[in-house]
């Protein structure tokens, strides 16, 4: 009898592979002029220091050279990307008075039910602009503040987005991060004042419809000090033959003392390129925690990074992607030790099949003040077959000597060892492969609501079957 | 002439500058070629050398040694008035620019144990394609810097032949304001199955004005292959000074006998008597 391989299935993307008719949306015209985005700050009714950041940020973008380090991104010409879709529908507090077949979308995608049962507050986002937003009475009663970037920037805490938004992630800070001010919209805005502790998560969800479009929605988090918050948040898009474009922002301000966990389960389509940048500065006995899945996208550049900037302050990244055919993922994450005290600890896990590329890239910086700081990083990678691809390409650059740090990787193939010990305790080698596999990105679904996970072992739907060779 | 040395396979973040290195080196670049049979063994000492291009191919079962060692300024001025047995390469502004390249047949093995005590500023790539079944590489990397000296290093092990071998190990102790960046990278490329590449880094930092820089890479396409990477970095165990210092040690003999202990796991590896025991005692 011929041997059969270990079969790891594809991720199951039929709950998210459907799409809506965008006829009636409004767009601009596809491509990147002054024109364009001048066009997108009157839609969106821009103060003069938003619509001056966007030109300034442009001409950065149009000054700034692709990076020469990642995943190819030939096949995207942002001279077929449009940047902006407006649906035709204003943002609302209550699923009743969303378009129907937008609201059938987020029904499909289990939001408004994850709504009713287990968070806080949920922000919509449909193409390029917010179509529901709302948080629950008790937590704003708190003082709590989550809503939609753009009432933000017209409202009480004005002055507030002025003198943080895009000061952690600057145009200058990459390519994209330069796009991304220019055309920027949509998004959310959470500020969390001291000592409030928001207990259940608040979740954002970014739905992209249309085709050979662009998503650049804005995520900025002030969480003030010795206050708590998990924050979550979602994507997702149909599968279109053309290309389309994610290139978000998501900056993190945690304050003194304070935590904040940030969650994101990224299942974009095959064909969606994924640049994102999300950044959280850290202060003094503050901690960051991030948990990522990145199941989706043709091609991702994904490095959340944190800044820890205050004594005693932390960051704990754990991730986990998977890439299967058609996919070339590049994540990993940063951190910056400026502070003494500092500590961060990574854990990831990448699977790589069906000729998928996985990419680990990281960089871990200790600077001169960053007196008795300690890191740890930890990469595994599992091939499943002779078709795919994993590379481990971590960086640390330490600059002081009173640190500790290590860092350790391993790339490999299902431990024979692992199925020995499970075999000589009475388990099949079929369902002892099955279990490692599975248990394998374990480290991220056990961080994760118990919703979310339940969510998450449904993406990774893994199958094993027959002999293993 | 200014040239762009220690490309590594696979780059990384541009912000971190580490995707290769501007060095002033040298217009005429001096060259050993060497060929070893079937069988054959060979080490080759290069003592006292600031740095040289070497290329290598070996037949089956051959075994190369190479051990090359860079000392201080009195090298520096032995290379500059061509006084180097083997060879040795130098740049206009000081630096010593080292590159060595090894292609190993069926069972073949190449060694190569580089010691870094001195010079202003070492540059030193050393790319290895085990390419025939079996064939195996070792580097055992070992250094002691102080002052303002640089090292910079790119090691790569490819390997495309089946059930290859290779090991990675650097080993060192920086001091005052002593800069070092050290690439290793195992690229286990599609065909190599029952490869094993291992990495192992281990760097004890002295002083606050060091600079240490670690990018420790494997790149992977085949399936059945084991890569791994660890790396340590930064200062002695507290728990270790404690307990020597209950017996009676001052920090800073605990300091220098961990640093010297650190160089002297790489010395003893030397496979030549007389190299390794002159190391041991300077």
């Amino acid at each position: 009898m011929a041997e059969e391989k270990t079969f790891v299935d594809d991720i199951d993307r039929s709950r998210y592979d459907f799409r809506n008719e965008d006829g009636e949306s409004f767009k601009v015209e596809e491509g990147l002029t002054p024109a364009i985005v001048e066009q997108i700050s009157r839609e969106k009714n821009d103060p003069e220091w938003m619509r001056e950041f966007r030109l300034h940020s442009l001409e950065v973008y149009n000054n700034t050279s692709m990076p020469d380090w990642g995943p190819s991104i030939e096949g995207l010409d942002m001279d077929n990307i449009v940047t902006y879709v407006r649906p035709h529908t204003k943002m609302s507090a209550s699923w009743d008075e969303v378009p129907e077949e937008i609201k059938d979308t987020f029904e499909r995608l289990g939001i408004p039910q994850a709504e009713r049962e287990s968070l806080a507050g949920v922000g919509a986002q449909y193409d390029s602009e917010l179509v529901y937003h709302n948080v629950r009475e008790e937590v704003a009663a708190k003082g709590v503040i989550y809503t939609d970037l753009e009432s933000a920037l017209h409202g009480e805490r004005a002055q507030m987005i002025r003198e943080h938004f895009m000061k952690l992630v600057p145009p200058t800070d990459h390519k994209f991060a330069a796009l991304h001010g220019a055309v920027w919209s949509g998004g959310s805005f959470v500020y969390v004042p001291p000592g409030v502790s928001v207990e259940i998560p608040l979740q954002s969800y970014f739905r992209l419809n249309s085709p050979g479009a662009g998503q650049f929605e804005h995520t900025l988090i002030i969480v003030d000090e010795g206050a708590y918050l998990h924050f979550i948040e979602g994507c997702s898009a149909p599968k279109y033959n053309v290309a389309n474009l994610h290139a978000g922002c998501v900056e993190l301000f945690v304050g003194k003392n304070a935590t904040l966990r940030y969650s994101t389960i990224e299942n974009w389509s095959k064909n969606m390129y994924n640049l994102n940048t999300k950044r959280a500065l850290v202060e003094e006995g503050a901690k960051v925690e991030w948990v990522s899945g990145s199941f989706g996208s043709h091609v991702s550049y994904l490095y959340p990074m944190s800044v820890l900037a205050g004594r005693g302050a932390r960051s704990e990244f754990t991730g986990v992607t998977f890439a299967g055919a058609g996919q070339n993922l590049d994540t990993g994450c940063k951190v910056v030790h400026n502070a003494p005290d500092t500590s961060s600890y990574v854990n990831t896990r990448s699977i790589s099949k069906s000729g998928g590329i996985s990419t680990f890239r990281s960089a871990v910086v200790v600077n001169e003040k960053a007196k008795n700081s300690k890191s740890a990083v930890s990469c595994q990678s599992l091939m499943i077959d002779d078709v795919s691809r994993s590379d481990t390409i971590p960086a640390m650059d330490i600059r002081t000597d009173k640190a500790d740090i290590g860092h350790e990787a391993r790339i490999g193939r299902i431990s024979d060892d692992a199925v020995f010990y499970l075999m000589s305790r009475g388990v099949s080698e079929e369902e002892a492969r099955a279990l490692i596999v599975s248990g394998f990105a374990e480290n991220v679904s056990k961080e994760l609501p118990l919703e979310y996970a339940v969510e998450m072992n449904n993406l990774i739907r893994i199958e094993m079957k027959g002999a293993i060779g | 002439m200014e040239t762009i040395v220690n490309k590594p396979l696979a780059n990384t973040f541009g912000w971190l500058n580490v995707n290769g290195t501007k060095v002033n080196a040298p217009d005429k670049m001096q060259q050993q070629e060497y060929e070893l049979e079937e069988g054959a063994e060979r080490t080759i000492i290069a003592d006292f050398a600031a740095g040289s291009r070497i290329s290598a191919k070996l037949g089956r079962n051959a075994t190369l040694r190479l051990v090359q060692i860079r000392r201080g300024k009195e090298e520096d001025t032995a290379a500059a008035a061509g006084n180097l047995s083997e060879g040795g390469l130098k740049g206009a502004d000081g630096t010593a620019v080292n590159d060595v390249r090894v292609k190993c047949s069926e069972g073949a093995r190449f060694e190569w144990y580089r010691i870094v005590l001195g010079g202003e500023a070492t540059y030193d790539n050393c790319t290895v394609e085990l390419e025939g079944d079996r064939s195996s590489f070792e580097a055992q990397i070992g250094y002691r810097l102080g002052g303002e000296q640089v090292l910079d290093v790119n090691c790569e092990a490819i390997h495309t032949g089946k059930k290859t071998d290779s090991v990675i190990n650097a080993s060192g102790v920086l001091s005052e304001k002593a800069s070092k960046l050290m690439r290793g990278t195992i690229d286990l490329r599609k065909g190599c199955k029952g490869a094993v590449g291992n990495e192992l880094e281990d760097v004890l930092l002295m002083d606050r004005t060091v600079r240490n820089r670690s990018i420790p890479v494997i790149l992977c396409s085949e399936e059945d292959v084991v890569g791994n990477h660890g790396a340590t970095i930064g200062r002695l165990d507290e728990d270790m000074i404690f307990y020597l210092a209950s017996r009676g040690m001052e920090t800073e003999a605990i300091y220098e006998m961990m640093a010297k202990a650190k160089l002297d796991s790489v010395i003893r590896r030397i496979p030549d008597e007389e190299v390794r025991r002159g190391l041991l005692e300077e």
